[in-house]
């Protein structure tokens, strides 16, 4: 039987993220315009990486501002395995999550003794280094012209269904990984990291498996990215990119293992129909997370659980206490 | 063999002398209150125990091996817990995600740890709660939950940090008839409380702090009468 409880992550949570993933995968029957599947597949790279953010600053309270920065190590580990060497895709995005792990494993032992404000600023260094370290590496990595990438196949179909493959599985991974005693050492150490230690949780060795674990999804992302875009730039990095991770993880549900990657489609897509105001979208998805961190705490997921435990408890009056 | 020697251990904040020498000993199976007037150490004595503070002078030994310097995770896993004088707990986890999480970290296999910890919920009269996340208990409730968590795996030594203040007389009933139980099979503890009557009824021994030092060491009936700890929590003129 499936052990519900109210362990978190917990079967609801993983049937609506099969759910949001189910209506993706019905979508080209609808979204026929090549152009907005487009949209949809980028909406997946930032699901991606939307949930490797999440496993590190919703399930283990540690708040990075690097995310993008590692998407971009990956689309530029494959692509200039692909430019140089010509190494083929399969190869070169499986560099992309080596490198891009083990880079997350040296910034997490680094960052170890750093919380809050200090933790941010820190992480927030390394993006801006790695992606000015990129931009002005000129000859080596053509800098702001940015890199022609090879692509995998033809059909844009393919990589839709490819990206929602992988999508699935880091889901998937996810959850089984929250749900094991993984995931309680890692909230344990979110909601008090002395009190984890005195327990007897070793926090360094979670810490720094939660760094490198969420470093290698983002890597995987972005490597599949710069392989379906077919060329990369150092705007990969942009610290508006972490702006909008963050937005889509704060709106969806911080901590929440469905939330994220449903509000990646609801932000993505709806950038794309702001696209005409120009710099206003940042502006607009900056006043939703303020106004979510502020008045909902739990995202759009954690309404949804809240109506649904209303409507329940109303449904059946509670038992009578013994 | 003794199970906990501190010997001359000594620590200072700035230009305060927390701890200048203090020295006792535990033996297995023995339920020994600390007590002393606020500042007087003891506190600072169960963060150097338990490894959240460095001692800067003198020795600790668990079960003979020195343990002075070792991390909180390491002092955890060779069976020293703790209670915090301000509770700690992991608020945004259940009442039993909090108790698995420490027999998990502590070895026991997730269903060996689920069941310790339905039946550890149900011995503190928790069971009502057992799927609220912790934040939502209430102060009492959150006292017995971090208590009950040093008990998940029996530890070699449990350092209690005030467990019994601003509790509910029933709760804190509970907490008593738990610690006198454990005592009969065997457990070792060492209570840190101010609250006398119950240190009188719990403890055979007490050890008395002040100024960073230990000035009475006896039965607990003996310390309470003791001129010199009379002294040092009201003044020369009463004693």
């Amino acid at each position: 039987m499936l052990r519900f409880g109210n362990r978190d992550p917990n079967g609801g949570d993983l049937v609506v993220s099969l759910g949001i993933l189910a209506l993706v995968a019905v979508a080209p029957a609808y979204v026929t315009n090549d152009y907005w599947r487009g949209v949809l597949v980028v909406s997946m790279y930032f699901a991606m990486l939307a949930a490797a953010w999440n496993l590190l600053a919703g399930y283990t309270g540690q708040f990075s501002l690097a995310p993008a920065a590692f998407g971009m190590i990956g689309a530029y580990v494959t692509g200039m395995l692909a430019y140089y060497y010509g190494v083929p895709p399969l190869i070169g995005i499986a560099a992309a999550i080596v490198v891009a792990a083990a880079i997350g494993f040296l910034l997490g032992r680094i960052v170890l003794r750093l919380r809050g404000p200090y933790l941010a600023l820190t992480t927030l260094s390394f993006a801006e280094i790695v992606r000015l370290v990129i931009s002005n590496s000129i000859d080596i990595t053509r800098g702001d012209l940015g890199l022609n990438v090879p692509g995998i196949v033809n059909q844009r179909i393919v990589y839709y269904y490819l990206m929602l493959v992988v999508l699935l599985a880091v889901q998937l991974g996810l959850y089984f990984l929250l749900r094991s005693r993984a995931g309680l050492y890692l909230r344990a150490i979110r909601d008090d990291e002395t009190a984890a230690a005195s327990r007897g949780v070793k926090v360094v060795v979670w810490k720094t498996n939660a760094f490198t674990l969420s470093a290698a999804i983002s890597g995987l992302a972005g490597a599949l990215y710069a392989h379906f875009a077919q060329f990369i730039s150092p705007e990969l990095g942009l610290l508006s990119q972490t702006g909008i991770i963050i937005s889509m993880v704060v709106i969806g549900g911080l901590g929440t293992l469905p939330g994220p990657i449903g509000a990646a489609f609801l932000v993505y897509v709806a950038s794309e129909f702001l696209r005409d105001f120009g710099g206003y979208q940042l502006i607009i998805f900056a006043l939703l997370v303020i106004i979510f961190g502020r008045f909902f705490r739990d995202g759009l997921w954690g309404m949804v659980r809240k109506l649904v435990a209303g409507a329940k408890r109303r449904a059946a009056p509670p038992a009578p206490a013994e | 063999m003794t199970l906990l020697a501190i010997a001359q251990v000594s620590k200072s904040f700035g230009g305060i002398r927390a701890l200048a020498g203090a020295t006792f000993s535990v033996e297995p199976s023995e339920l020994v209150g600390l007590i002393g007037p606020n500042g007087s150490g003891k506190t600072t004595l169960i963060n150097i125990l338990s490894g959240h503070l460095a001692a800067e002078g003198g020795s600790v030994t668990l079960d003979g091996r020195a343990i002075a310097g070792m991390r909180p995770e390491a002092l955890a896993r060779r069976g020293i817990q703790r209670t915090f004088q301000i509770t700690r707990a992991f608020p945004r986890m259940s009442v039993l995600d909090n108790l698995m999480v420490v027999g998990c970290a502590l070895g026991l296999t997730q269903d060996a740890a689920e069941q310790r910890a339905r039946a550890l919920v149900h011995e503190l009269s928790l069971t009502r709660v057992i799927d609220l996340d912790a934040g939502h208990l209430s102060g009492g409730q959150l006292k017995l939950l971090e208590f009950g968590s040093c008990f998940m795996v029996p530890p070699r030594i449990a350092l209690l940090d005030e467990p019994f203040a601003s509790v509910h007389p029933t709760m804190k009933e509970i907490m008593a008839g738990f610690i006198r139980a454990r005592h009969k099979e065997g457990q070792t503890f060492l209570v840190v409380s101010h609250d006398m009557p119950v240190v009188v009824e719990l403890c055979p021994r007490t050890v008395c702090m002040n100024a960073g030092v230990v000035i009475a060491d006896e039965s607990t009936r003996a310390v309470l009468t003791d001129p010199v700890v009379i002294e040092a929590y009201l003044g020369q003129a009463a004693a």
